[in-house]
């Protein structure tokens, strides 16, 4: 392995936001705090949305963001907490939708309510958040949505057929909602394999990652994800939508 | 503002028009030196001296890719000159232009021609620069691929062929290379603004936009934008992908 350089976990900011109105979900751990930490880096005025209202607001404290606790499966939910949101940003420029949730385990060890809850809180919130959001990106120029998808979503492995198949519907919907907002809202999404975040390490508990499948040998950081979520949220994508991006040290090769 | 390739020597090929032209003022701009290599002596000067201008290192280097000797030469002087190379754009390639075809009217000799300025300058260029990244453990290698081969475009199936085999080839190399800490990977151009679109018909153009949903051509900017976040440490776990910058109009 190479060694790590000393700014590995560094972000080095340089303006990118300025001035865009961004919510994030899923903003209390993981992806969408890093991201959040990120962004709010590069200039963004951001809104946290998290299922869990006590972590939103550490999150938030950190960076000085406002917060809109929500379940992103709950439609009431979305639509008062995206309301708040864009009352108190001013508009949405952008939204990040990094909340989700992995299940495991083979078919026929999958309950119905383990299937419902993976389809509920990874897809419906997807939609939900999208669908809230959508009045303010509308108004808005150059805005985005950047959904989080998974690598499983385009290479699936075993014991994981309900997650996967609910960011495999994320990743649809994704494409398809790029084809009918364009021109005027950008819609990509990023396809993580696995992440060094307190859900993986969950997970972990029952199986350690194998990762040997990845050709990096290692987990990605949240802060490597959402860089990519930057350079998706941020002018430099002008051209790019419907993207499926694999942030994956290279297990897909997509 | 600190670049994201400060002190990095970057190379990119077919670099005096277009996509090329835009990723090395790119580079340049985000602190690399930079040598620019293509067959065209005129506009290559004419980037070297605005690159030179903005304070930047460049080397212009004119020659044909093709010409194996003559690449093995020109990378011998980038290393002497500028040192190891940290980036490498795998930049240059074409159709068959005013010989574009139907396949069954095309001919042998220009497929090899197409292969040749479309794929094997990908191999060629990345051969030269690999065994010092391998023992540098470091480096970044970016091809330019085309969305055209994942749409299946009519009458240019030889540099279909030739722009799949850059992904297949960026996919293995990735794989490669990764426990030596290096980078490869590939974007996916749309139609773009250069001179090869300007070159169509008005109504044939016209026809390629309206596939697009974003309701226009791509511009070199926004695959050098792309090119830019490849070749930086904050793609440093993305590898072996295909990133396509084309607006929507063929998904992968």
């Amino acid at each position: 392995m190479p060694e790590r350089a000393p700014s590995w976990e560094e972000h080095v900011p340089s303006g990118r936001l300025t001035g865009r109105r961004i919510l994030i979900t899923g903003a209390g751990s993981g992806i969408g705090r890093r991201t959040a930490q990120v962004f709010a880096s590069e200039g963004a005025a951001l809104a946290l949305l998290d299922v869990n209202p006590q972590a939103v607001a550490e999150a938030a404290a950190e960076i000085g963001a406002a917060t809109c606790p929500a379940d992103v499966s709950d439609e009431a939910q979305v639509a008062e907490a995206v309301g708040q949101a864009a009352a108190t940003l001013g508009g949405i420029d952008g939204v990040v939708n990094a909340a989700g949730i992995t299940v495991t385990g083979l078919l026929g060890d999958t309950d119905f309510a383990t299937w419902r809850r993976a389809m509920s809180i990874n897809l419906d919130g997807t939609f939900l958040v999208c669908r809230a959001c959508l009045p303010w990106l509308r108004q808005a120029s150059a805005a985005t949505i950047v959904n989080i998808a998974s690598g499983q979503a385009l290479l699936p492995g075993a014991s994981l057929s309900a997650y996967a198949a609910s960011k495999g519907g994320v990743l649809t919907l994704t494409r398809a909602l790029a084809v009918e907002l364009a021109p005027l809202i950008r819609v990509n999404a990023i396809c993580p394999g696995i992440v060094d975040t307190p859900m993986a390490r969950g997970a972990a508990l029952a199986a350690a990652p194998d990762l040997s499948r990845y050709a990096l040998r290692r987990m990605a950081t949240p802060l490597e994800i959402a860089q990519s979520l930057l350079f998706l949220t941020g002018r430099e994508s002008a051209f790019v939508t419907g993207v499926a991006l694999a942030v994956d040290g290279g297990r897909t090769f997509h | 503002m600190a670049g994201t390739l400060d002190g990095k020597v970057a190379v990119v090929t077919g670099g005096a028009n277009g996509i090329g032209r835009a990723s090395a003022l790119r580079f340049a701009v985000e602190g690399a030196s930079v040598a620019v290599l293509d067959l065209e002596e005129a506009p290559l000067q004419e980037i070297a001296e605005v690159i030179r201008a903005d304070g930047s290192r460049v080397l212009p280097i004119a020659l044909d890719l093709t010409d194996r000797p003559t690449v093995v030469d020109a990378f011998a002087r980038i290393r002497g000159e500028l040192g190891p190379v940290d980036v490498l754009l795998n930049n240059v390639g074409q159709t068959a232009r005013e010989k574009i075809t139907e396949f069954w009217r095309s001919e042998p000799e220009t497929w090899d021609f197409v292969v040749n300025v479309s794929l094997m300058t990908t191999l060629m260029c990345s051969r030269q620069v690999v065994p010092d990244m391998r023992e540098r453990k470091q480096g970044k290698i970016v091809s330019i691929a085309s969305e055209s081969p994942f749409a299946g475009d009519a009458n240019i199936a030889d540099y279909c062929a030739a722009k799949m085999g850059v992904v297949g080839f960026t996919r293995a190399l990735a794989r490669e290379l990764a426990p030596f800490g290096v980078n490869v990977n590939a974007v996916a151009p749309g139609a773009t603004n250069t001179r090869g679109p300007r070159r169509m018909p008005d109504d044939a153009l016209a026809r390629v936009v309206a596939q697009i949903p974003m309701g226009q051509m791509c511009e070199p900017e926004d695959i050098a934008n792309a090119v830019a976040f490849l070749a930086s440490d904050q793609a440093r776990f993305v590898t072996g992908q295909t990133l396509f910058v084309n607006g929507g109009r063929v998904f992968h």
